[in-house]
């Protein structure tokens, strides 16, 4: 008998690796491909974005602190772990130990800074060198994104990542090519440097600044601006031939509220917070944002110093001693109502006016005021002021012509309305302060107010500037920015990044 | 003797070999033209992915170089954008770069001039040029004369900018798109700037100009 056998074997278990096989070498190229993206993406995308975070909070960090060389000069770099730089050049401060944030402190920010430039009236300006850092995770094995083609390095030109070493450190030291080191990193991380200076907020950088609203000028009015180095004001905003054009159109108006109302021609910029302010329903030749909020510090009654006290009496007539031309050391005076009163200036033995400076204290209201030729008057009130434009008179004049300094050089303190300075005390009790301007005549002064409601009644023009919390002048009125008041009104009020720059390498 | 038959010599019928064989024509010509699809769709995905990489360094180059610039200006068909950059590390031939060029690789410390506009921050005398544009198919950046390729795809990357400037800062929109290897008809021949297959692989960004903030 014949046994017919049948062979069992066969292909399919060869036929199952196989597809087995292929299936896995398919998996195993999507997840190569996959991982290098998601690495990629997820993780040294995130990463590089991360690490100019990093630097900019760490610029934040230093910004703080040269803030408050306005606002609380005594205290800078004090807090955290700010310390003195020994030997540096120019005071100099740094974070000894770098800010840790973000997820498992995944982040961090060294910081520096120093003083970088000091100006004429001896404000300081801040270089804020910021360094941050962001690990980087993910595995490191896969590498970067370099796949465009044979020669372009796609992303490692962009994103220099630090997966062994520090090549900034290795290749730039500090970033001026001193103690270049080899440093090892403990896991990878991106570390982008950034560099800013922190300038000085002027006073008055425009005619006018509303913390809470603005109307004016009216339909037949004008905000304009000139500069009293070339004399005094005359209109030209519209005339791109006259060769102090560019001089004109500076009249710049800014609210930090939506609350905006024009009648007649801004000269200028106009910036609101949250306003719907556009060219086509207004009359502004500048540029125009929206979107641009800013603060105006309050007003402190001032004390003055134990080494020049207040002088004695309330007079009509201010005589200042001869310590009053120097700036650094002006007469004082206390009053509790100033009404009526005339302030001259100290002449020299020709006669000629020399430039006097007189600070005084109101505790009350403020009225008709006159200050003589050669007078710097600055005006620090607590009540309200009230008078006609014509009884708030400032006898100096636009370029300073007769007017001498102390040491018998002419002076070149040109501004007139820079001569004549009111502040307004903020109220303590959250009254409203008041200024109220009525025709006829006109204004040369510059008034810092940042709590007071400031009307202006009739067509009175003012020359200078204004910072206040509302506004209102809407009637035929002109007013003048003299640009000759930047960097003369005053210490600074705040301090603002001027400057950026990143350093890529 | 009778001769006994062989019974096992029995094989398949014409119609059931063409019935096999069609079967399994059938059976090969889906496995391989589903391994043609999935190939051709690892492909596109990885292509698609690849390309979305590509935006994504496009837009970090533009918003690094932009944040840092003293302006920037772009083209009337947005395909090209310039900054003005400070020269913020000191490079040979610069007035600066000192005897034997000691000073060269060194941060310039600005020149600070308060001014009536201002307060004016100098980077030196010069400033650096960075131009981006579209060359075919390729994305490049030149920085001073030095061109760098920074993005090449076959796939029609558009990157799209527009420059505006206010009172008191300045920002830029971008946008770059491309069409994916796998794409719909959409509204015509599949090419256009509005094709729904390419405005959905866009990609955005705003960077603001740090130089010139508000307030």
């Amino acid at each position: 008998m014949k046994i017919n056998r049948h062979s069992e074997t066969g292909s399919v278990i060869l036929c199952a690796i196989a597809i087995i096989v292929i299936i896995s070498l398919v998996a195993a190229g999507v997840l190569m491909n996959t991982t290098a993206r998601y690495n990629a993406t997820s993780k040294q995308v995130k990463a590089w974005k991360e690490a100019l975070y990093a630097a900019e909070a760490g610029g934040d960090f230093g910004y703080v602190e040269c803030r408050k060389a306005s606002s609380a000069p005594g205290t800078q770099f004090t807090g955290g772990t700010w310390a003195v730089v020994s030997g540096a050049a120019t005071p100099t401060w740094t974070l000894t130990t770098p800010a840790t944030f973000g997820t498992n402190n995944s982040l961090s920010a060294s910081v520096i800074v120093d003083q970088v430039f000091t100006d004429t009236n001896s404000n300081p300006f801040y270089r804020i060198r910021s360094v941050g850092n962001a690990t980087v995770y993910g595995l490191k094995r896969v590498g970067m994104d370099d796949r465009m083609n044979a020669t372009t390095r796609g992303d490692s030109l962009l994103r220099k990542i630090d997966f062994n070493y520090d090549h900034f450190i290795a290749a730039y030291g500090d970033g001026d090519g001193n103690n270049k080191q080899l440093l090892t990193v403990t896991t990878p991380k991106i570390s982008r440097r950034i560099e800013l200076i922190a300038a000085p907020v002027e006073p008055f950088e425009g005619f006018l600044k509303c913390l809470a609203s603005f109307s004016g000028p009216g339909s037949a009015g004008v905000c304009d601006s000139y500069d009293s180095h070339n004399g005094a004001y005359y209109f030209c905003a519209n005339n791109p031939a006259d060769p102090h054009y560019l001089d004109s159109r500076n009249g710049s108006v800014s609210v930090n509220t939506p609350t905006f109302s024009q009648g007649g021609t801004i000269y200028g910029d106009v910036s609101t917070n949250g306003g719907n302010v556009t060219h086509s329903n207004s009359s502004i030749t500048g540029t125009i944002d929206n979107n641009v909020s800013f603060t105006a510090p309050p007003v402190v009654q001032p004390v003055p110093p134990a080494s020049n006290p207040y002088k004695p009496g309330s007079p009509a007539t201010i005589n200042p001693s001869s310590t009053a031309t120097n700036s650094g050391t002006p007469d004082w005076y206390l009053y509790s109502v100033l009404d009526g009163v005339t302030i001259n200036a100290r002449t020299d033995a020709s006669g000629n006016p020399i430039e006097t400076y007189v600070t005084v204290v109101v505790t009350g209201n403020v009225g008709k005021i006159t200050i003589n030729k050669g007078v710097n008057a600055r005006i620090y009130f607590a009540g309200s002021l009230s008078a006609k434009a014509r009884d708030i008179v400032n006898n100096n004049v636009d370029g300073a012509t007769g007017v001498k300094n102390a040491d018998g050089t002419p002076s070149t303190n040109v501004s007139r309305a820079g001569h004549f300075q009111f502040m307004g005390i903020t109220p303590t009790d959250g009254s409203t302060q008041v200024i109220d301007i009525a025709p006829p005549g006109n204004v040369w002064a510059t008034f810092y107010a940042p709590s007071a409601t400031f009307q202006l009644h009739g067509n009175p023009d003012i020359y200078g500037a204004i910072t206040c919390n509302n506004f209102t002048g809407n009637g035929n009125t002109g007013f003048h920015f003299d640009k000759a008041l930047r960097g003369t009104a005053g210490p600074p009020i705040d301090y603002r990044i001027a400057s950026y720059v990143e350093d890529v390498r | 003797m009778k001769l006994r038959q062989n019974h096992n010599t029995a094989g398949f019928s014409m119609g059931e070999m063409v019935v096999v064989v069609g079967i399994t024509s059938a059976l090969f010509a889906a496995a391989f033209a589903s391994s043609i699809s999935l190939q051709q769709s690892l492909a596109g995905v990885d292509d698609f992915f690849s390309t979305h990489l590509q935006q994504i360094r496009i837009i970090d180059y533009l918003s690094r170089d932009v944040k840092r610039s003293y302006s920037v200006t772009t083209s009337v068909d947005k395909l090209t954008v310039t900054c003005t950059i400070p020269n913020y590390v000191i490079q040979a031939g610069d007035s600066d770069a000192g005897v034997g060029n000691a000073n060269v690789g060194k941060r310039r410390t600005p020149t600070i001039t308060p001014t009536a506009n201002g307060a004016v921050i100098d980077y030196g005398t010069g400033t650096s040029s960075v131009i981006y544009a579209l060359n075919n198919q390729t994305i490049t950046r030149t920085e001073n004369g030095v061109l760098t390729t920074i993005a090449a795809s076959t796939d029609s990357l558009v990157p799209e900018t527009i420059d505006t400037e206010l009172a008191n800062t300045e920002y830029t929109s971008s946008t770059v798109t491309f069409m994916p290897k796998f794409h719909g008809h959409g509204n015509g021949n599949g090419q256009g700037q509005t094709d729904p297959s390419r405005t959905g692989t866009t990609v955005f960004a705003k960077a603001y100009l740090r130089n010139k903030r508000r307030g």
